[in-house]
């Protein structure tokens, strides 16, 4: 320490004196004290989590009574259903047995009940009746005491947002939760719920309330789960349940023994790459032990799923209005489609808008031989009822012949089923364009749908995403039998993998924790070349997200944070494809350019799908409900729309007063077509302009979104055009890249240039994109990329909020191997891959996917 | 895990375990004590004063600063010493002390008391064997020189402006301050330690999260 100071402090000669405490000279203090309990508060990804969860169920009286109806519903079903089962006389009710009543000859309702006595015997004796009642007596305990812990915690949440945001229960309906997250940035300043940073980002409160969910989708952007199967005779097909979910959960983030230490941070010895082996054997056996556990409770999980389906069910019918048809999204479509850093509501509310197109895409498939059968079916089956039914209206005794009213009914349901084999005759389909429609939406799709909309396989591949909704019952139903065997023989193959994907791929960000390196959404680290961060990423094949999701995911958290201030290179990624989206728009649509000098710009893409297909624009802006006025809007004014939008975000000003006052204009601008909305919007009382505005812009944002994805795959699918895609449907997993896999590739087309002569169906209006310029990048040498010796050196974070341990701290030199590109263990054995050209790789599956070490541990 | 960690490490041989520990750790609460409050009537508060004493070490050529509370020596020392008894004596070995300051949070009826930590500072100790008189005498110095980077360190980390807990009212003094020394007042502390790292969590924490966990919506 410093020998001498050398300061220029004096001491006070004269009036030094050490005076005793108590004096009144002294320095008097005034305490601030803890006037708000809200400072640091422990378990921040819970508290978000509440925070959140309240918001979605608007408050907390609706949640409260929500569950409070759920809890009485729970009750009644069971005993109603045991009623029914045990303590009616059905003799009596069909009247097979007579009553002998003294007074009248009716038959009464209280005349079919058993007697007390009876009934409870009934119900002692049987043994199947008791254990169903048992368990769903425990089940519903459990959800009380669930029901009463959360009553106490939501308190709490809710006097945070009384006290703190300042949002009463009543007003909170009416929140976007872009205001409610304004809101926890701005009272971070001031009551330091995070003691880590003085300010929150919104990328921050996403990180927490989404960590697990990002490693999830990340897991299944990279094919690490199995969820995909090829069982004889069936083809393949996907199965991902509630209960397999679960089970995931429970083994990677929360059970015992679970890879994580706590909520926040993975357990150090996860992020050591030394005793990989031995840790992979304890994750395998861990597995067995959970498979094992769930065959022996499987009857039990069996009668709790259905219990549980029957409520969840309820639920999401609530959540999701669009789930009232034929079909849903499955639970793997929701993972595969999900962005990084989605939330629930942003997630429902994109699939809900493409929910129409697709269902409307699903039934172009309509079998031409089952609609001759079911045009004859109903044929004869109508004649029929329309017999019966004239009888009936000539004289109603008709109706007391036995079975009469039943039939009359059954055939009744037989014409309903029929005609939803009859296609409307005046509908005429075009799938390509409806699944660009969907694309809008849904923002992801594999590349060999595009072109090949009208064929089967790619039905049946969308059928994965968005399945009947009968099949998914079916499914969460058996599924508490098959996810054992899931366990056991598949998941426990991959638990090096496993082990290898959570220490790659997990960062510790200072004041959030260990999170999944992807939901960062650093273009260098996890770009892919064929997705717009062409010279931009870093990555290894094995570091890349597939089917572009780094790059769309962070355009849409930029899009629906409009505040969040991303680190430089990413920020100069998003106003790189602002402009040029921008560009393609304005010059376009105005003055419809000819393919210009430069090459490399996909000129007129915006063209394409703002003017090229009959109305597609007004398709996919007005009529699926994504703008606020629904006239269907003309393709300059779409066009104007986004100049406006993408002109108003760029400006950079980011101060919410001002922000909010530039994107009014950009909405008035815009929206001149529609004169009434706009009017609402620039003369609405203050009270509610704030909000409207934050309403039109959400609507806006969703636009944009759908624009940019769709640029992207545009743009993606014209620089892989005649080029070799290494992109396939689904990366196969590594022990069934079969040959009924390449087989079904080739027929299928993973690989666009063996697809392009396959004949088009004459019975669908396939559109080829007729204004297309030729394809730009078709003969040029592919640009020189992912091979470079630069690569080598470990990607250094430049973003100085996050500290990157996984990578220099606790992995030390080792890590930094393995989190570049050539890493020794784990990733792909990518020996050789220097002079090989990545887009060569036809099949990951089969070469890239699978280091012998791999199967070391089965 | 809203609470920042620091780690501190340091290796040293068997003898030298607790006077290590207790340069740190002293060196810390030197830093994270205050003197007591005085409240008065208007809800202000004068704060005493705390004095503070240098210390030299036997087998390292090392002093510190600790404050001259006999009371807070007592109880570190004894917390040191049983640290020093648990790494047994002369194996090499492996252990962590932790330093955890926290605060307690009021909670309603159904829960207890919450004790949140702010700051945790882990001291990773490895042990080491030295064969002759010679070795332990530059181990001497170089420990010296060590433990005097650490205090530096560490008075680096407490210069920082960042959280802490705020200045309480006299009612809630004691959720903030360890009130119980009458010549001191350090903010509420807890020290632990472990001897290996242990893998996993105790069995009770994971059947509390199994809880929690099936309990959350």
């Amino acid at each position: 320490m410093a020998a001498h100071f050398d300061t220029e402090y004096q001491r006070l000669e004269a009036s030094y004196s050490d005076s005793p405490p108590g004096e009144e000279n002294l320095l008097v203090h005034i305490p601030d004290g803890n006037k708000s309990p809200w400072h640091h508060i422990e378990n921040l990804d819970l508290f978000f989590q509440r925070v959140y969860n309240l918001h979605q169920k608007n408050g907390f009286t609706c949640m409260l009574l929500g569950e409070v109806f759920e809890l009485v519903q729970l009750l009644f079903v069971v005993g109603f259903t045991v009623f029914l089962a045990n303590c009616v006389d059905y003799d009596i009710l069909f009247a097979n047995k007579l009553v002998n009543h003294t007074d009248s000859s009716k038959v009464t309702l209280p005349d079919a009940f058993l007697p007390m006595d009876v009934c409870s015997a009934h119900i002692r004796d049987n043994v199947a009746v008791m254990f169903v009642l048992v368990i769903s007596g425990v089940f519903w305990l459990h959800r009380l005491i669930k029901f009463l812990y959360n009553v106490c915690c939501y308190w709490e949440i809710r006097s945070f947002y009384t006290n703190a945001l300042k949002i009463s229960m009543a007003e909170l309906p009416y929140f976007t939760w872009q205001e409610v997250q304004a809101r926890i940035v701005e009272i971070q300043k001031e009551h330091q719920i995070c003691i880590h940073k003085k300010e929150l980002t919104e990328l921050d409160i996403y990180h927490r309330i989404l960590r697990f969910k990002n490693y999830m989708v990340a897991m299944v952007n990279k094919s690490l789960l199995p969820v995909r199967f090829r069982p004889p005779l069936l083809g393949e097909i996907v199965f991902y349940t509630r209960g397999l979910k679960y089970n995931f959960e429970l083994i990677f983030f929360w059970g015992p023994g679970s890879l994580f230490k706590s909520e926040w941070s993975l357990k150090p010895e996860y992020k050591r790459g030394g005793n990989r082996l031995e840790l992979a054997e304890k994750l395998a056996s861990r597995i067995l032990w959970i498979g094992i556990a769930n065959l022996v409770l499987c009857p039990v999980i069996l009668v709790w799923q259905i219990l549980y389906a029957f409520f969840s069910y309820t639920e999401v019918i609530k959540r999701e209005p669009g789930s009232l048809g034929a079909r849903c999204w499955s639970l793997y479509g929701r993972c595969y489609l999900r962005h990084f850093n989605e939330l629930d509501h942003e997630l429902m509310s994109r699939l809900s808008k493409g929910y129409k197109a697709s269902s409307k895409y699903m039934n172009c498939f309509l079998s031409p031989l089952l609609t001759v059968v079911a045009k004859n079916v109903a044929f004869f089956a109508g004649s029929l009822l329309a017999v019966l039914i004239a009888l009936t209206i000539y004289d109603e005794d008709v109706l007391a012949v036995e079975h009469v009213l039943s039939s009359i009914t059954l055939l009744g349901v037989c014409i309903t089923i029929c005609r939803s084999f009859i296609p409307d005759k005046h509908l005429v389909y075009c799938p390509e364009q409806l699944l660009r429609v969907i694309l809008a939406h849904i923002h992801y799709m594999p590349d060999h749908w595009q072109g090949n909309a009208h064929r089967y396989e790619t039905r049946d591949q969308f059928s994965q995403l968005f399945q009947y909704k009968a099949v998914f019952i079916l499914e969460e139903l058996i599924s508490p039998v098959v996810t054992p065997f899931i366990l056991i023989f598949s998941l426990r193959r991959k638990s090096l993998e496993i082990i290898d994907f959570f220490r790659n791929f997990t960062v510790e960000v200072v004041g959030v924790g260990d999170t999944c390196s992807f939901a960062q959404m650093d273009v260098r680290q996890h770009g892919h070349p064929a997705w717009m961060s062409e010279g931009k990423t870093e990555a290894s094949i094995y570091q890349q997200a597939e089917d572009g999701k780094t790059e769309l995911s962070l355009m849409h958290f930029a899009i629906t944070n409009p505040q969040w201030n991303p680190p430089t290179e990413t920020t100069h990624f998003i106003s790189q494809l602002k402009e040029r989206v921008h560009r393609e728009a304005t010059g376009d649509a105005h003055t419809h350019t000819l393919t210009s000098l430069s090459e490399s710009e996909p000129r007129s893409l915006i063209a394409n799908f703002l003017t090229g297909p009959p109305s597609l624009a007004s398709l996919h802006l007005g009529r699926h409900g994504s703008m606020t006025n629904h006239e269907p809007i003309g393709n300059s004014d779409g066009a104007s729309a986004l100049r406006s939008l993408s002109v108003n975000s760029m400006r950079g000003s980011y101060s919410s007063t001002h922000r909010s006052a530039g994107h009014t204009s950009s909405a008035n601008r815009a929206m001149v077509g529609s004169g009434t909305d706009a009017r609402t919007a620039s003369s609405g009382s203050s009270a509610w302009e704030g909000q409207l505005t934050s309403l039109v812009l959400s609507e806006y944002a969703s636009t944009e979104m759908s624009i940019h994805a769709l640029y992207i795959h545009e743009l993606h699918k014209q620089q892989s055009q005649g080029e070799l895609s290494r992109h396939t449907w689904h990366r196969q997993d590594s022990d069934d890249s079969s040959d009924s896999v390449t087989e079904d590739r080739g027929a299928g087309g993973g690989n666009p240039s063996s697809r392009n002569p396959i004949p088009r169906s004459h019975t669908f209006p396939v559109s080829t994109p007729t204004s297309t310029p030729a394809p730009v990048s078709n003969s040029g040498p592919p640009p020189d990329r992912g091979a470079t010796p630069g690569q080598e050196e470990a990607p250094v974070q430049t973003n100085s909020q996050h500290r990157c341990w996984a990578n220099t701290v606790s992995v030390g030199s080792e890590g930094r191997g393995v989190r570049s590109a050539r890493g020794p263990m784990g990733g792909w054995a990518e020996d050789g891959n220097q002079g090989r050209h990545p887009y060569t790789v036809p099949e990951e599956g089969s070469e890239d996917d699978t280091p012998p070490n791999i199967h070391k541990v089965t | 895990m809203n609470c920042r960690s620091e780690v501190l490490e340091v290796s040293v041989e068997g003898r030298q375990i607790d006077e290590a520990m207790l340069a740190l750790v002293h060196t810390i609460l030197l830093h994270r004590s205050t003197g007591k409050f005085h409240y008065k009537k208007e809800g202000t508060y004068s704060i005493g004063t705390v004095g503070t004493q240098d210390i030299d070490c036997d087998f390292i050529d090392f002093s510190f600063v600790r404050v001259s509370s006999d009371e807070l020596d007592r109880v570190i020392r004894k917390a040191v010493g049983d640290f020093k008894d648990a790494m047994g004596n002369g194996t090499d070995g492996m252990g962590q002390i932790s330093l955890e300051f926290y605060q307690k949070k009021k909670s309603r009826w159904p829960f207890s008391d919450e004790c949140i930590p702010w700051e945790v500072w882990s001291i990773k100790v490895h042990v080491v064997n030295l064969a002759n008189e010679q070795e332990r005498q530059i181990c001497r110095e170089k420990v010296g020189e060590k433990l005097g980077e650490k205090v530096i360190n560490i008075v680096e980390v407490i210069n920082r402006h960042e959280y802490l807990p705020k200045m309480p009212t006299q009612s809630e003094v004691d959720n903030v301050f360890d009130t119980s020394l009458k010549d001191v007042q350090p903010y509420l502390y807890k020290i632990t330690f472990q001897i290996t790292d242990t893998l996993g969590t105790s069995v009770s924490t994971t059947m509390r999260r199994l809880i929690k966990d099936t309990l959350a919506l």
